[in-house]
């Protein structure tokens, strides 16, 4: 609490009348701002302030920062909710929104924007829809993509204020109905500008229905005769428009200036693009001009420069034309369109502020610039042109009426000016029109003559309120009334500004924004006194901007050209310039008298940031660049903010005449306050008048944001044309140095040819060089095939001359050969010499030697013949004897030889034969072998039966045996000796009945074994010993004679069968020999036709000798097979006797055969 | 090559194209023709092919020895034989040993145990093993041969040859018959080993009958062709096949005794393939016999 009551204090504090006090609260309410977060601060501000409309209060609130906004924004949503705080809310609202703060984009989001719309299209109070209205219009560009969502609301406020406009709901005042108007308006080209597609769209939809005919025809169809045909209508679509990366790129001003684009009010639009809004004047005013009045004042006004004209008009109507004009030119405007004249009249300056100061600058001198050269330089005429624009226009004609006014001069001077800066206007788009504005030109004078501007408007007030008494009152009020509802209102489409006064105001705001905000201080002197200031100061701009703008030449040119016409209107300003602070006159005196006195505390500014270079570059430009250069002058207008005061203060002037009339006309209550007027008819006038001037003030508020927009927008537009200067003066230099260069290569090529000539000198001398040379070369040469010829010659010589050598080397060699032969020779020579010589001596010596030899060989023949033998008989006869001895043995020798031929051919004839007998002994051995397998064979068959035989027999003997054991066991002796006589008589049977018989039964121990054979005993196992015995007695005969006789062996058989029968009695038992008889018998036969066919087989080769002895032999052999056969059984006995026999004939009968070889 | 210039110059190609024995019957007539019989050679031809039915006593009777070589000495040593032999039946009829209705397969029983020295001292005694494997050897014999004293000589000279020459391997035998068994199929083996049958086959009927009375005469003699040219071991292909060719149904038994049962009483119906595809399988192990000579 502590605190509220603190801050209450504070809050009182406040509005203390002192400076400080104010400054420390102020600084203490930012800080503790700063410090807290709370909503609490701000609530009480914001209540404060709907209180107190306390101008610091609303100071800090406009500045809030970013924790603050919310609480603020709740606090406005909530005041607006209530109908009472709604209308101071709102502009609180106005003040914060105009001021941009960084919170802006939170706006869209805040609930306060949707309350807001609900109150406009709620509320019914014109006074509050205009003022919402406005901020909307303000808010818009600032939150273009967030306001799609509200579109529709838009549409609808658009649609409920413009059928507001002309059916009047309830008891609204026409004058409320003009300021709703004119922001409808605006709202119009904002809506139209922001969103052509959908509100275009709207448009079709809402005004195809029928109770909206009307609306349509009265109030928007002629809002549509000032806008152009949005480009978007035709490459955009709905969508399009709302889509937010439109709006991404775009800023809150380039959305402002986008809108005003597409305006062709010229009050709205802006020129960038090369619009040329006299176009648009020519084209609109004409009927309305037409409407209006027809006096041609109107008209040229209209035409020449809208601005000017309207208050020319109307300060002509005030000031100098008589009441009666006065109803006539305020009625028809009043009716429809007063919006524009009047309006424009009392709101031209701040209107102009925004937007058109810069263009009255330039208009300022233009008119004096080209009066003179107007003729001469239509062209340099016309690099003022772009300044003049609309709003310059004027000037020249105001300074021109006044002229004429004051010197009464000619329509021709006056015409000129007018024409020219018609022409300045014109020109730049339109040249048709120049003639056209000419024409009209020459019927400007009158009107420019009354023409007021605004910077007369204060004098024109304060006139007013001098001359009140000349006018009447009603007429006055009602002008007055109706010019301020209409500046309100018509703010919308104002006229052309009128530069003069534009600029002067403009001026002064930019001066009171620099160094007053304390204006309020200068007070009422200020009313006259600034203006003069602001002339001054924009005097000085004037001139400048006009040089910086477009050619730095000029301004020499222009001031000296200046004079006459500063002369001229010297004369004129003069006089006229504390009244009527027309530009035009005012600014060459001032800019001579205050320029040096007061620069500008920008002015270096222009001078650093346009350096005279880009001046050059610019002023070469001229017209290309004059589309761009027109924001410079616009940049003049950055410095805003306090033309409101300016403003204000006009408007308490206004309302102090209003008071003072007010005063005149209820003389009692001349000292009255405000306030005394409640509840009276006059006091509603009062109220009235106050809301009027709430709307102005309004109004008054949207413009100068519109201007901040501008200033802005000419900021950046001014970046652009320094950079664009620095690139050309840039360029400039590389001229230069382009230049530089080009002189350079100039040099070089100069220097290039000289080098070419030197060189071509030195390609002479060089050639002649070469030439002698190449003489010299050919002398060398010729001398040099002479030098050969003779050297050829000398070595053809030196040829032959070895030739000669070598020939002479050759017969030397012959010579040598010779020489060498002929030695040889010689020597040879020399040696048979010696040997002939020792052979001559050997001679000798065998010469002696024979000598010798034959003597004694003398000697000995004497010494033979001495001695006579005689033997020659004996050897004769030892001849004969050898011979004959020698014949004897060659007889021998025959015969031994023949001896010995047939010796040897008996032992051939022996050979063979022993080849043949061995042959035969082969065969015979081969056949031996033959026949002894066979036999084995058959032997071994044998022998298997004979082990039958045996097996049998041993079997027989078992059973024998066996059935002895059983008889023995009965005992029985007779059966005994029965079955012995019983096996007897078997035995006996069997022997006659079979020849080979099988062996009996009952052989036994006793059986005598000497009458069989050899086999037959062998195959007796049992008792061997006995028949041995008995054998070894006669066996040898028996052996050999059944071996030798084979026909034998039956009576032997008996034999035996007898002798055992007879010599072995004790055994009684007959036995009998089976099947040997037989067999042997068959053996023998077998044997015999061996022997046979062995022997028949010999006979054919060798003989009946031969076959003889091949008998015998056979037999032998066979015999000695049955004897081999039989020996490992016969006892050694029966052996010896025949077999040695045997073997002595059979070698026997091999001697033989030798013997027989011996003796064949 | 006597031999060869007389044959038909086409059984070389008979025998390559498959005809076996087309010349048999003649090679062997030309074999016979010699006059001491080669005794190798016809060994060799008896292992080789089959031989034909009439000359098989005459080639059986000089293998084994009942006639000697020579042409001239068979009728003198055949009359030798038929001696014996009826000296051997006079001497058992006479110690009654064996009577008119004695079957002729006793009676060469007891003349073989006569001529060995076996005979028992009464009929009436228990028979041997052995003896029962004569006289299954005897009958299947007696179908094969006509005559009763060749067919008592054969017999006995059969018998005689296959315990005296065969003494030593007819105990490996058995082993043998495990090893082809497991090269021709191991799984059968395992089998037969996994029923532990394999010690309880019947080895006896095999090995030492000879499959008398277990194959049919007419394929049994081709198989005694070449137990009686030397070779026993054509007893194990045999037994080899048998097992092989009745395999599906021996696998399908799994007792002992069942399996001895069923080979103890093969069906006769497949016997002469059998026999064909063991003298085969013969071939095909221990290779061609190829005469020496």
């Amino acid at each position: 609490m502590a605190q509220l009551a603190n801050i209450g204090e504070l809050l009182s504090m406040l509005d203390s009348p002192t400076l400080s006090v104010r400054d420390d609260v102020t600084t203490i309410f930012k800080e503790s701002l700063n410090s807290e977060r709370g909503p609490m601060l701000v609530n009480t501000l914001v209540d404060y302030y709907l209180e107190t409309n306390s101008q610091p209060v609303l100071r800090i609130l406009t500045t809030l920062q970013e924790p603050h906004d919310k609480h603020l924004l709740d606090k406005i949503n909530e005041y607006v909710g209530k109908a009472a705080t709604r209308l101071s809310i709102l502009s609180l609202l106005g003040h914060v929104v105009r001021l941009q703060p960084s919170w802006k984009h939170k706006l869209s989001q805040a609930p306060l924007l949707p309350s807001l719309l609900k109150c406009l299209k709620m509320d019914t109070d014109v006074v509050v829809l205009t003022t919402g209205v406005l901020v909307l219009i303000t808010l818009l560009p600032m939150i273009p993509q967030s306001g799609k969502q509200h579109l529709l609301d838009f549409f609808d406020i658009f649609g409920r204020l413009s059928s507001w406009c002309l059916k009047k709901p309830g008891h609204v005042t026409e004058v409320y109905l003009v300021h709703l108007h004119a922001s409808v308006y605006a709202l119009f080209h904002r809506l139209y500008g922001m969103y052509p597609c959908n509100f275009v769209s709207f448009l079709r939809s809402h005004y195809s229905m029928k109770e909206n005919v009307e609306t349509f025809e009265e109030v928007v169809k002629p809002m549509m005769e000032h806008v152009r045909i949005h480009p978007e209508l035709v490459t955009g679509s709905k969508d399009h428009e709302l889509d937010p990366r439109r709006w991404k790129t775009l800023e809150t001003h380039d959305v402002v200036i986008e809108c005003a684009k597409i305006s062709l009010d010229p009050t709205e639009a802006s020129y960038e693009d090369g619009y040329s809004v006299s176009h648009q004047l020519s084209a609109c005013f004409p009927p309305r001009s037409a409407d209006v009045t027809a006096s041609p004042y109107v008209d040229t006004q209209n035409s020449c420069g809208g601005a000017t004209s309207t208050p020319s008009s109307t300060s002509r109507l005030m000031l100098f034309s008589p009441a009666g004009q006065l109803p006539q030119s305020l009625s028809s405007p009043s009716t429809r369109l007063l919006p524009e004249p009047l309006q424009a009249t009392l709101w031209s300056p701040s209107m102009v502020c925004g937007m058109t100061t810069p263009p009255t600058s330039p208009g300022n001198v233009p008119p004096e610039l080209s009066q003179p050269y107007s003729k001469a330089f239509s062209t340099t005429g016309g690099k003022g042109t772009p300044l003049g624009t609309p709003a310059t226009s004027p000037p020249p004609a105001l300074a021109c009426p006044p002229d004429d006014c004051v010197h009464g001069s000619s329509s021709q001077a006056t015409a000129t000016p007018p024409r020219k800066e018609e022409r300045t206007d014109s020109s730049r788009p339109y040249l048709q029109r120049q003639q056209y504005l000419n024409d009209r030109g020459l019927e400007d004078p009158p009107a420019s003559k009354g023409s007021v501007t605004l910077g007369n408007l204060s004098d024109f007030l304060g006139d007013l309120a001098s001359e009140e008494d000349s006018i009447e009152k009603d007429k006055e009020e009602a002008a007055i009334s109706k010019e301020l509802s209409e500046i309100t209102t018509a703010e919308a489409d104002p006229v052309v500004p009128r530069g003069g006064f534009d600029s002067p105001f403009y001026r002064d705001s930019l001066s009171s924004s620099q160094r007053k905000t304390h204006s309020a201080a200068s007070g009422t002197q200020g009313s006259s006194v600034n203006p003069e200031l602001l002339h001054s100061s924009l005097d000085k701009h004037g001139p400048d901007t006009p040089k910086q703008a477009f050619t730095p030449i000029d301004p020499p040119s222009g001031s000296a050209d200046a004079s006459p016409a500063g002369d001229r209107d010297g004369q004129t300003s003069l006089e006229t310039s504390i009244l009527t602070p027309s530009p035009c006159k005012i600014p060459p005196q001032r800019g001579v008298s205050f320029g040096s006195g007061q620069p500008p505390p920008y002015d270096h500014l222009f001078e650093v940031a346009l350096p005279k270079t880009a001046c050059h570059f610019v002023s070469k430009k001229t017209e290309e660049l004059l589309k761009k250069v027109k924001g410079n002058p616009e940049e003049d207008c950055v410095p805003s903010t306090s033309p409101m005061e300016v403003l204000d203060r006009l408007i308490e002037q206004g309302a102090d005449a209003h008071s003072k009339e007010l005063s005149k006309l209820s003389l009692p209550s001349k000292s009255v306050d405000w306030t005394h007027f409640g509840g009276s008819p006059p006091s509603d006038e009062i109220r009235t008048l106050r809301d009027q001037l709430l709307l102005l003030h309004n109004q008054l508020l949207y413009e100068r944001f519109k201007r901040q927009q501008h200033a802005l927008r000419n900021r950046r537009l001014l970046r652009k044309v320094i950079r664009a200067a620095a690139l050309e003066e840039h360029n400039a230099a590389m001229k230069d140095q382009l230049k530089l260069q080009e002189n350079d290569i100039q040099m070089w090529k100069l220097s290039l040819k000289n080098e070419r000539d030197r060189y071509s000198q030195l390609q002479g001398q060089h050639d002649t060089m070469v030439t002698q040379l190449y003489s010299q070369i050919r002398q060398l040469q010729h001398d040099r095939e002479e030098f050969y010829n003779q050297s050829q010659e000398l070595q053809t010589k030196l040829e032959d001359c070895r030739n000669m050598i070598a020939e002479l080397r050759l017969e030397l060699k012959k010579a040598n050969n010779k020489v060498c032969h002929t030695e040889l020779l010689l020597s040879q020579v020399s040696q048979k010499l010696s040997n002939s010589e020792s052979v001559q001596q050997q001679m000798e010596f065998l010469n002696r030697q024979l000598l010798v030899l034959g003597e004694v060989n003398e000697l000995y023949l004497e010494q033979l013949q001495s001695k006579h033998p005689d033997t020659t008989k004996e050897v004769e006869m030892m001849k004969t004897a050898y011979r004959k001895e020698l014949e004897k043995n060659r007889s021998h020798l025959l015969q031994q030889n023949q001896r010995l031929d047939a010796s040897q051919r008996r032992v051939l004839e022996l050979e063979s034969l022993l080849a043949k007998k061995d042959h035969l002994l082969l065969e015979q051995k081969k056949y031996l072998e033959d026949v002894k397998s066979q036999a084995s064979g058959q032997l071994l068959a044998a022998e298997s039966r004979y082990e039958a035989q045996r097996k049998i027999t041993r079997v027989l003997e078992l059973e024998i045996l066996d059935l002895y054991g059983r008889l023995e066991k009965d005992g029985c002796l007779r059966k005994l000796e029965e079955d012995k006589a019983e096996a007897a008589e078997a035995a006996e049977e069997r022997l006659d009945c079979c020849s080979d018989g099988c062996s009996d039964s009952l052989v036994g121990h006793n059986e005598e074994a000497s009458g069989h054979n050899g086999e037959t005993r062998t195959t007796r196992p049992s008792g061997p010993r006995a028949s041995y015995g008995g054998r070894s007695a006669g066996g040898s005969s028996s052996s050999s004679s059944e071996l030798s006789t084979p026909e034998k062996p039956p009576s032997q058989r008996f034999n035996s069968r007898w002798e055992t029968a007879v010599g072995e009695p004790s055994s009684s038992i007959p036995t009998t020999v089976g099947s040997l008889p037989s067999s042997k018998s068959f053996l023998g036969m077998k044997a015999r036709e061996l022997f046979r066919n062995k022997s028949e087989s010999q006979c054919d080769e060798d003989g009946v000798t031969s076959s003889s002895l091949s008998e015998t032999l056979k037999t032998e052999l066979g015999r000695d097979s049955g004897v081999e056969n039989k020996t490992p059984f016969n006892l050694d006995a029966s052996h010896p006797s025949s077999p040695n026999s045997d073997s002595v004939g059979q070698l026997h009968i091999m001697d033989y055969n030798e013997t027989h070889q011996e003796h064949s | 090559m006597t031999d060869d210039s007389q044959r038909n110059f086409r059984s070389v190609y008979y025998e390559k194209v498959g005809f076996r024995g087309v010349e048999e019957k003649k090679s062997l007539e030309i074999l016979l023709k010699d006059d001491p019989l080669d005794i190798e050679k016809l060994c060799t031809f008896s292992q080789r092919f089959p031989l034909p039915s009439m000359y098989r006593a005459l080639v059986w009777k000089v293998l084994l020895g009942i006639l000697p070589p020579h042409h001239d000495s068979h009728a003198q040593v055949m009359a030798y034989r038929k001696d014996q032999y009826s000296d051997v039946l006079h001497a058992l009829t006479v110690i009654r040993f064996i009577s008119d209705t004695t079957p002729q397969a006793e009676v060469f029983l007891r003349m073989y145990q006569l001529e060995s020295g076996k005979l028992p001292r009464s009929p009436s005694f228990p028979l041997e093993p052995e003896d029962e494997a004569f006289l299954a050897i005897t009958k299947a014999m007696e179908e094969m041969v006509e005559d009763s004293v060749d067919c008592y000589w054969i017999t006995r000279c059969f018998v005689k040859q296959f315990h005296s020459k065969f003494r030593d391997s007819l105990p490996q035998l058995p082993k043998a018959f495990e090893q082809y068994l497991n090269l021709e199929d191991s799984r059968l083996l395992s089998h037969l080993k996994t029923c532990s049958a394999v010690s309880k086959l019947p080895y006896d009927l095999w090995f030492k009958r000879c499959f008398a009375g277990c194959l049919p005469e007419s394929s049994l003699q081709r198989v005694w062709d070449k137990v009686v040219s030397g070779s026993c071991k054509i007893l194990v292909f045999v037994a080899v096949e048998i097992l092989l060719t009745f395999k599906i149904k021996v696998m399908a038994l799994n007792s002992v005794e069942k399996i001895t049962e069923f080979l103890e009483n093969i069906p006769q119906d497949s016997s002469d393939a059998i026999v064909s595809k063991a003298i085969d399988l013969w071939h095909k192990h221990c290779g061609t016999p190829v005469h020496s000579a």
